[in-house]
């Protein structure tokens, strides 16, 4: 089984931003402590580095993940850049139609992390009140209405509880766009169904038993630190969300270390 | 104050000449021989968004302060255009467009101050109430044309009480709720961008009097336009600016131009409009040309240079000026001694034409004189 690694870049501004003393001189461009200079960073040296993807989370104090993710896709040009998205952000059609312009524009690298169970106090503030299995029963229609429209162009229409959408269907185009790749989590048995009807890839924390993953679906751990690669690997575990507090040097390690090291001998 | 004056990008791909309907570059229309971005030679990795990155640096430097990013159900889409262009222009302003329906004011809110950080401030709104009927649906929206506009009316007034509200914003209206909403500070702290408010309705001119830094209006006759912006100003509660959109055909000469349009309208597939369903500015649009002929296309000709076949030529309204040089100039500077602050101009193919118009018309714009 081959290990893919997604390396989660920052989002939010650096905690502390340091001065230089006064008789230093200070050429450092205004946005230096800018966190898309960070997240762009972070890309590219997933890239240099041989990891297979950049992971952009959303985090209340962050940036917008996939204006974010446009950025990065047009800075590089073989990661998959995976953005995390809420269903109450936007209508499944638009999510659709701006994530289709994506993948004509960047070589169909796009995708999605689709997240259910945001805190309750963080959902409201978002415009969000759903709570409950409800959740689950939205993201299911979002990811249907999605892939609806994004496979049958001009004839579908849905009616469901929560969205709706009659003789819809992106345009055709010279390049058909793939559909994003669906990444999903959590352990109850609202998320491990959803994953089973929409999921490429179930996201676990350490600790979460791998075999709760339905059949069908690929196995992904999010990590702090790149350890224990080959029991998961053994575990049937493919992909791995790094999420560590040094992301360009956590990169490089793995590129450098870890990556030789899983290359099958030939 | 100056004006700004915008150019559009071809969302929808673009055409080699006015007169050739074939969508040769970017996304959309066949690819065979001759298309660009992508094309099918082997190898080639390149893609919609290289050619309009073109477009845009052919646009900042030929004069234009920006561009209008226009989104229809047949386009590529805007955010993500402006998202992956925002690096590499300089002074080129975004002007998005979009529906309320698309997107939750706090999202549209965090993605706007992102792209606001990204670009240092070059983003526009271009708000869009919807064309209505049958492509409302297909969009997902069913909210009928009149609550359209009260619904982006709240949606504005969340968007920006998110974006000013540091973190303790409420609201409770008919369309949004939100509780204890607001941006991290480096994102609150980037300028709320400009907003150029579309709709010709009774609906619209009335929400666009409380939002709009800019009330946009497709090209109409001129005594029709004069008439709207007056309607404007009496529902406005401090005097709007006004801005509108303009295709140009120039030339050197005023047969060379007319030729132009002359081999198109031969090969023209009658295409008709790009947004219908219960659109009023479609509906008024027709009304102006309701007695033209369709063997002879200079009688869609309402006035001097002021021709409404542009729809049947490609996807997009129907008025533009068609001249020599100085002839569209005049006629520009008339717009704006009608009251007219801001164009957004546009010409197929738009790369070439954007160099064009920039330089050769451009320069020979008089401003107000009334």
């Amino acid at each position: 089984m081959t290990a893919h690694f997604h390396l989660t870049v920052p989002v939010a501004p650096p905690a502390v931003v340091t001065d230089l003393p006064a008789f230093v001189t200070d050429v450092r461009p205004s946005d230096h402590a800018s966190p898309q200079r960070g997240a762009a960073q972070a890309a590219a040296v997933a890239e240099l580095a041989g990891l297979g993807g950049a992971f952009v989370p959303f985090r209340p104090d962050g940036l917008d993940p996939l204006v974010t993710a446009a950025g990065l896709l047009r800075r590089t040009s073989r990661v998959q850049v995976t953005a995390e998205l809420h269903p109450a952000t936007a209508t499944p059609v638009y999510a659709a139609k701006l994530s289709a312009s994506l993948q004509r524009f960047h070589a169909n690298r796009l995708a999605w992390l689709l997240t259910v169970d945001l805190e309750p106090a963080v959902a409201r503030a978002h415009g969000d009140f759903l709570t409950g299995p409800d959740r689950y029963a939205r993201a299911s229609e979002f990811l249907t209405v999605a892939r609806g429209v994004w496979n049958q162009g001009g004839s579908f229409s849905y009616e469901g509880r929560f969205f709706q959408v009659l003789d819809g269907g992106l345009p055709d185009s010279r390049s058909a766009p793939r559909f994003p790749r669906i990444y999903l989590s959590g352990t109850s048995p609202e998320a491990l169904a959803l994953s089973a009807e929409h999921a490429d890839v179930h996201l676990l924390q350490p600790g979460d038993d791998p075999a709760l993953v339905p059949a069908h679906v690929a196995r992904g751990v999010v990590l702090s630190v790149a350890e224990d690669v080959d029991r998961y690997l053994r575990a049937g575990v493919s992909e791995f969300f790094l999420d560590g507090t040094d992301p360009v040097a956590d990169a490089l390690r793995v590129g450098e270390y870890l990556l030789p090291e899983l290359v099958p001998a030939s | 104050m100056t004006t700004d004056i915008y150019w559009r990008i071809a969302m929808e791909g673009d055409a080699s000449a006015l007169h050739c309907s074939r969508i040769t570059r970017g996304g959309f229309g066949p690819l065979g021989a001759g298309a660009i971005a992508p094309s099918v030679a082997p190898g080639d990795p390149s893609t919609p968004v290289d050619y309009m990155a073109e477009v845009a640096r052919a646009t900042e430097a030929s004069g234009f302060v920006g561009g209008l990013l226009p989104s229809f159900p047949s386009t590529d889409d805007p955010w993500a255009a402006a998202a992956s262009l925002a690096a590499e222009t300089t002074s080129y302003r975004f002007m998005i467009a979009f529906q309320p329906g698309f997107l939750h004011p706090v999202q549209a809110a965090r993605m706007s101050a992102t792209l606001q950080l990204a670009t240092g401030g070059r983003v526009v709104y271009n708000i869009i109430s919807g064309g209505g009927g049958p492509q409302q649906l297909w969009w997902g929206d069913k909210v009928a044309h009149d609550d359209r506009y009260a619904r982006t009316s709240e949606f504005l007034d969340v968007l920006k009480g998110v974006w000013h509200g540091g973190g303790r914003y409420r609201h409770h209206g008919r369309f949004y709720q939100v509780e204890d909403a607001g941006l991290p500070g480096y994102l609150a702290a980037q300028p709320f961008p400009e907003i150029f408010f579309s709709g010709s309705s009774p609906a619209a001119i009335d929400a666009a009097g409380r939002h709009a830094d800019y009330y946009l209006s497709w090209l109409e006759p001129f005594e029709a336009l004069a008439a709207k912006f007056q309607a404007v100003r009496e529902h406005s509660e401090r005097p709007p600016r006004f801005a509108v959109r303009v295709d140009i055909l120039a030339r050197d000469t005023e047969e060379e131009a007319w030729d132009v349009i002359r081999r198109g309208w031969a090969g023209a597939g009658r295409r008709g409009h790009e947004s219908g369903g219960d659109s009023v500015g479609v509906q008024r649009s027709q009304s102006f040309t309701a007695g033209s002929r369709p063997d002879d296309f200079r009688t869609l000709e309402t006035e001097p240079n002021v021709w409404g076949g542009f729809a049947q030529l490609r996807p997009g309204p129907a008025f533009g000026l068609v001249g020599d040089y100085h002839q569209v100039a005049g006629r520009l500077d008339e717009l704006i001694n009608l009251g007219v602050d801001s164009f957004i101009l546009a010409g197929v193919p738009h790369l070439e034409e954007a160099h064009r118009v920039g330089t050769r018309v451009l320069p020979l714009l008089k401003g107000r004189t009334a």
